[in-house]
């Protein structure tokens, strides 16, 4: 995977608007077949970043490559895009609108149809076809809106949020069309400021936060460099079990569980093989890998 | 260019396909007809009676002259079909069948005379009869003609209502052309003589090249391409608006720009709306034609004396008008956030057509002049200058095919402007712009 050739390359890209600095020296690569996650809070620059790769914006300073090639507008059909405001006209019937959307992407004619119709079937929307779109719900709109970037089949496909504003039924329906995508052998790019559905679907994150990028990598990689050495526990009884300085460092509550922090260098299974042995009820024994979210809190702190 | 079509095609049928746009089309006709059929129908119904009028005709010559001029009309040549705006009871139920008898007359001259005599009555005796005939409805007025008229005297008039001066002005010059009628008899000059004299000429126009030429049909034309572009651009103009604000409204810009480069997006949006207005303008001419064919009962429409080819550029600088000024709109639409800002910004520019109105006055006096010239180059005048030019001394045709190609570099200069402002505007997400700011992007974009 990694020798193959990137699909996207940012190289040392700065994008400002006035004064505001909205991209600042970003240097990234997207590998081919894989989701790449573009993770930030709000106002981080992630939309910024994605306006430059679909040739919407150009960069103030650096470049972009993408399938190999300097960015120019015959590439813009090779990318589908569900950008973060969405916007469908409103009085425009459903078939009609995708369709309009499939020739500005230079896809026509029976195939076009034939697509629309498969696209329509698979997010269960077929009923909708000829209906107006401003009669649709507000979740329908958004599959809708899914369906004008994937359309025409494109090699890279940049989501902005998808996931806003949909039910927990069609959330799965997106999750899994996108990994469907991925298996299909398109590359992904997903930008969410949702950490726990970055952490879900994506093989590979770059973290942005005001304007700079925090961290990049493997999402495994990342996550396995951070390990903290800790474990979720809930049980039954034995109190005191846990004050042993020489084994958990500390303790706090996180819901349910107990989260206990071990000391650096000790042996997890040393702590289980205690409490059984103890004979308190242990319903849950976790390792704890560390959250992107904690990951990028923690990150921000350190850069801060 | 196919995603050029694509954009074409999606704003025409979703415009042409809306209830509005069927309304409208329908309506058009009906509202146009309105216009000019109510107001034919209010003056019949104005024209209830002509005016009653009596004289007073102190110097015992003048009476059978001025009534003569009053009853047949003779003055009013050239407006005689505008009935007298003279206020009258409508012929009702209770109208007496002398009144319904006059109305019968009046079509062809809109006053009833009388002459009333003093037969050994005073003066006074005399006005206040007739004063309480005007009270009672039964008279408009009456006109003393003193004794002494003929040398200096002053005639009065005196009418229930003074303020309408188109009796007061058919009087006076009925009296004024008696008094010269009778001095020049008085003088010793025949009857005959002083009726021939006053003929009136009718000046007939031959142009330079030798056929006679209706100056005026032609300036009419010109002045009627002037409103036409006027109305459509105003019709039109805010459609272009809304088309060219839809996405920033509704957001699809995004997308838009992902795909398609945003001269031939524009490019597109104007083409497909005029092709709407075109589309609308077409069916009202057609049915117009039907409806006047139909009207006309079969004989032909006289068409004023115009050569085929001035129909030719008549289309060509109406299209170039059109699209000039509709490009303005989308310009201003690229620039601001909601349609009444558009409107109110687009009016100065769309001002610009009344001015070339105003220089055509000029123009059509020397249109060889180089105010002419550079008139009809510069191409927010050039559709009225130039036609101007094209129908009182046609220009050479280079001249001709230069206003129309800066025409065209025009709407094409405009269309990658807007484009452009429209690009960058639509990523400053929701605010209007600022001049200087509007500048900045047509440059980086």
């Amino acid at each position: 995977m990694d020798d193959s050739q990137p699909t996207l390359i940012l190289d040392h890209v700065t994008k400002s608007f006035g004064e505001f600095t909205a991209v600042s020296d970003l240097s990234l690569q997207v590998r081919p077949g894989r989701v790449f996650g573009l993770i930030g809070p709000n106002g981080a620059g992630k939309t910024t970043t994605i306006r430059m790769i679909v040739n919407i914006t150009v960069p103030d300073s650096g470049t972009i490559e993408l399938f190999g090639q300097g960015m120019n507008t015959a590439l813009q059909d090779r990318i589908g895009y569900l950008p973060e405001e969405r916007g469908l006209y409103k009085r425009m019937k459903v078939g009609e609108q995708l369709r309009f959307f499939a020739e500005l992407k230079d896809l026509r004619g029976a195939e076009a149809n034939k697509r629309i119709d498969a696209w329509l079937e698979k997010l269960e929307l077929s009923a909708w076809k000829e209906k107006r779109t401003k009669e649709l719900s507000k979740g329908m709109q958004q599959k809708v809106q899914f369906i004008t970037a994937v359309i025409h089949d494109p090699d890279l496909v940049i989501l902005d949020e998808p996931f806003s504003g949909l039910d927990p039924v069609n959330v799965d329906l997106m999750k899994q069309t996108i990994l469907e995508q991925r298996a299909a052998g398109k590359t992904i790019i997903l930008s969410t400021h949702q950490m726990e559905i970055a952490e879900k679907l994506c093989d590979d994150v770059c973290m942005i936060n005001k304007s700079r990028k925090v961290l990049d990598g493997k999402l495994r990689e990342i996550r396995r460099s951070f390990s903290r050495n800790a474990v979720a526990l809930q049980f039954e009884g034995g109190d005191g079990l846990l004050n042993d300085p020489a084994l958990v460092a500390n303790t706090r509550q996180n819901g349910e569980d107990i989260e206990a922090l071990l000391v650096p260098g000790a042996n997890p299974q040393t702590l289980l093989k205690r409490l059984v042995e103890s004979g308190v009820d242990v319903s849950k024994f976790e390792l704890v890998e560390p959250s992107l979210h904690d990951i990028f809190i923690e990150k921000v702190k350190e850069t801060a | 260019m196919k995603k050029f079509l694509a954009v074409v095609k999606r704003e025409y049928i979703q415009r042409v396909r809306t209830k509005f746009f069927v309304v409208a089309t329908i309506l058009g006709p009906v509202m146009m007809a309105a216009f000019t059929v109510v107001p034919a129908l209010m003056f019949t119904i104005k024209a209830g009676g002509p005016t009653r009028l009596a004289i007073i005709d102190q110097t015992g010559k003048l009476y059978e002259r001025v009534a003569k001029d009053l009853v047949s009309g003779k003055d009013r040549r050239g407006r005689s079909e505008a009935p007298e705006p003279q206020m009258q009871p409508p012929v009702g139920p209770d109208a007496s069948k002398e009144q319904i008898n006059q109305a019968g007359k009046m079509i062809k001259g809109s006053f009833v005379v009388e002459e009333a005599r003093l037969d050994k009555r005073s003066l006074d005796e005399v006005k206040n009869d007739l004063e309480a005939r005007i009270q009672s409805r039964n008279l408009d007025g009456y006109v003393l003609l003193p004794s002494d008229l003929l040398k200096n005297g002053q005639p009065e008039f005196r009418a229930r209502n003074t303020a309408d001066p188109f009796t007061r002005d058919t009087v006076e010059s009925a009296i004024s052309r008696a008094v010269r009628g009778q001095r020049l008899v008085d003088a010793g000059i025949k009857e005959e003589a002083v009726e021939k004299a006053s003929q009136p000429v009718d000046l007939k126009t031959i142009e330079a090249g030798g056929k006679e030429s209706k100056g005026e049909a032609s300036f009419f034309f010109v002045f009627g391409l002037g409103l036409l572009i006027y109305m459509s651009v105003l019709l039109y103009g805010q459609l272009v608006l809304g088309a060219v604000i839809e996405e920033k409204e509704t957001r699809i810009a995004e997308i838009l720009f992902s795909s398609i480069r945003s001269f031939p997006l524009m490019m597109g949006k104007l083409v497909g709306v005029s092709l709407v207005a075109l589309t609308q303008m077409g069916i009202w001419a057609a049915a117009f034609l039907i409806i006047s064919a139909w009207v006309a009962g079969g004989s032909s429409i006289t068409l004023p004396h115009i050569p085929p080819i001035v129909f030719v550029y008549f289309s060509l600088y109406f299209l170039m008008g059109y699209f000039i000024y509709s490009t303005v709109y989308a310009v201003v639409g690229s620039m601001v956030t909601t349609t009444q800002e558009g409107g109110q910004l687009a009016m100065p520019v769309v001002l610009m057509l009344i001015a070339g109105f105003f220089l055509s006055f000029n123009i059509i006096r020397s249109p060889n002049s180089s105010l002419a010239f550079w008139a009809s180059m510069f191409p927010f005048f050039a559709p009225i200058t130039m036609l101007v030019r094209i129908v009182t001394e046609t220009p050479p045709l280079w001249q001709i095919l230069l206003s129309l190609g800066i025409g065209a570099a025009t709407i094409v200069g405009l269309v990658w402007v807007a484009s452009r402002i429209y690009r960058v505007g639509m990523l400053m997400t929701g605010k209007k712009a600022t001049i200087p700011e509007v500048w900045r992007w047509v440059r980086q974009a």
